[in-house]
């Protein structure tokens, strides 16, 4: 069983939970940038949570599937188009030999999931099938990737699918419909200018166009330190918000730098990252102050939707 | 001002080791914030002794400088701020059974072309410098470095200290693109380009040797702590060592 990719798109990477124990040699993580959602089409298909799935942005790829696959699409909303019908999103789509499938307008979010029932045949780099460079690994020049799939779905509905429904509308209100993402404050946090802290807390910032899986670029308000310094690097992680010298802030994703020396004035709780991750640059959001305590249980409430 | 997130302290070994959360998934060991050669294998014995545990929690152990950080799993951690306190401890009293950090490791030698058609610095840093290439390539070669950490591209490994007399600021403008084993000064510090990459160090050679191999039997060529030590070839011997791409 097989995908093939029609045309490529140029963001468009297959990703998985990322590559954890190398980070000590300079190797990025890697995995899904908006992983509620990646995770949310995985299990709508049957696949684990963690499955490798393609992940995609606006103008996203095309597919032709050499045979019948059940496939999902979460996370951004690009109006998917299957043959010439368009199909809804977070429901289990039934596909056929020589269907094909297009994404024609950007309508809401930026980062979108395409999964397929069943287990790529693609060989995983130091434990991961995350794709490190910025396009998809095919097999030839026939762009064909290979896909052990199964195709049986149940058409009755079940309980199951009941309780199913009420985490996806609970996933989807989380990330689409809040414009308050929360931060832990960083090592240099206090370094920062009252005016810059208030700044970040009574102001609103946007993403830039400036924007990719390294890390998303804001628009705001100027942020200063009280006295311009450098550094030394120390590691960073995926939400880190660093400051850089013209007073942007730039906050970390999955294939970020291992290490950094930049000011870190904070980092963006997981639960919530998926939500800037999805927020378009005409859309203003505001931060918040949280902790560890309210993070960690928040994440952990958010995971019970897979189980 | 407002403390968020300085969990502890601990004095052992004459360090004064801190730690604080970073975020809701790591933990942050510190100490003072300065390049000290002294402070690589400090930081690389508490690496070690981590790594050795083979915990379940930590994903990634990572080491810089001044820090050692862990990114942790937060489904298998509740309270990172006890479980940093019990690592630390832990690792206390393991030291204190131990004369000394980990021995001195053997040094690894870097054979490097500094020819200029590869060293395309050297020109204007010995002007800037007031020393001949020569010098420069001498003072370069004389020492024994240290790798403090890795980081910036897989395999890039951050070594110093680069002898005064030759130290010069990377470049205001990075350039798009530094081509793989290129080897370059940074301040006090000196590193290899694993691969193509942009980059705004001052480019004085090129090694032949291939720093960093996907083959996971191999990865990076060097590790922190590492001891690294240049020395000059030819064009010609470049060519005939030569692992990289050319493009």
């Amino acid at each position: 069983m097989s995908i093939q990719i029609t045309k490529q798109g140029i963001m468009d990477t297959l990703q998985d939970k990322g590559r954890y124990g190398f980070q000590h040699i300079g190797i990025p993580p890697c995995g899904y940038l908006d992983y509620l959602s990646a995770q949310l089409a995985n299990v709508i298909v049957g696949n684990p949570k963690e499955a490798p799935i393609f992940e995609l942005h606006f103008p996203a790829s095309s597919f032709i599937f050499n045979e019948a696959h059940t496939i999902c699409i979460s996370g951004a909303n690009f109006v998917p188009v299957l043959n010439d019908k368009s199909i809804a999103l977070n429901t289990p789509i039934q596909v056929s030999k020589n269907d094909t499938l297009h994404f024609i307008q950007p309508l809401l979010g930026k980062t979108s999931y395409l999964s397929i029932k069943g287990n790529i045949d693609s060989i995983a780099w130091l434990n991961s099938k995350s794709d490190f460079s910025s396009h998809i690994k095919t097999n030839d020049q026939f762009n064909i990737i290979e896909w052990d799939g199964e195709t049986k779905i149940n058409s009755n509905k079940t309980e199951e699918e009941e309780s199913q429904q009420y985490s996806i509308d609970k996933i989807q209100k989380h990330i689409f419909n809040s414009n308050e993402i929360r931060f832990i404050p960083g090592p240099q946090w206090n370094d920062l200018t009252n005016e810059s802290i208030l700044n970040i807390l009574n102001q609103t910032f946007n993403t830039s166009l400036n924007s990719n899986r390294m890390g998303y670029t804001l628009k705001g308000p100027s942020l200063q330190l009280n006295e311009q310094k450098s550094y030394l690097s120390s590691a960073v992680t995926r939400g880190t918000m660093q400051l850089l010298p013209n007073g942007e802030v730039i906050v970390l994703m999955a294939n970020h730098q291992t290490i950094g020396g930049y000011a870190n004035i904070g980092q963006i709780i997981l639960v919530d990252l998926p939500k800037l991750v999805q927020h378009k640059s005409d859309t203003p959001f505001r931060f918040s102050i949280t902790n560890v305590e309210t993070a960690q249980s928040e994440y952990k409430q958010m995971q019970k939707c897979f189980s | 001002m407002i403390h968020y997130f300085i969990i502890m302290t601990k004095n052992f070994s004459n360090i004064n080791w801190k730690a604080q959360a970073l975020g809701d998934h790591a933990i942050q060991f510190y100490v003072p914030e300065k390049m000290d050669p002294a402070m690589i294998s400090e930081i690389k014995c508490f690496h070690d002794f981590i790594f050795s545990q083979q915990l379940k929690e930590i994903k990634d152990i990572i080491p810089s400088y001044h820090t050692l950080t862990l990114i942790y799993d937060i489904e298998l951690l509740n309270a990172p701020l006890d479980f940093a306190n019990d690592l630390i401890e832990k690792f206390a009293r393991r030291r204190k059974t131990e004369v000394a950090a980990t021995a001195v490791n053997k040094i690894i030698e870097v054979p490097v072309c500094y020819d200029e058609i590869f060293g395309i610095d050297l020109i204007s840093m010995s002007t800037k410098l007031n020393l001949s290439t020569t010098e420069i390539i001498k003072i370069h070669t004389e020492n024994v470095y240290q790798v403090y950490c890795l980081g910036f591209m897989p395999g890039f490994a951050y070594m110093g200290d680069v002898n005064t007399k030759i130290q010069t600021a990377r470049h205001a403008q990075p350039r798009k693109n530094v081509y793989a084993g290129s080897v370059g000064i940074a301040g006090a510090q000196t590193g290899i380009y694993p691969m193509h990459s942009p980059g705004g160090w001052q480019i004085i050679g090129r090694t032949p040797l291939k720093i960093f191999d996907k083959d996971p039997a191999i990865l990076s060529k060097f590790n922190m702590g590492d001891a690294v030590k240049f020395y000059p070839i030819t064009r010609a011997e470049f060519d005939s060592l030569n692992e990289n791409e050319l493009h």
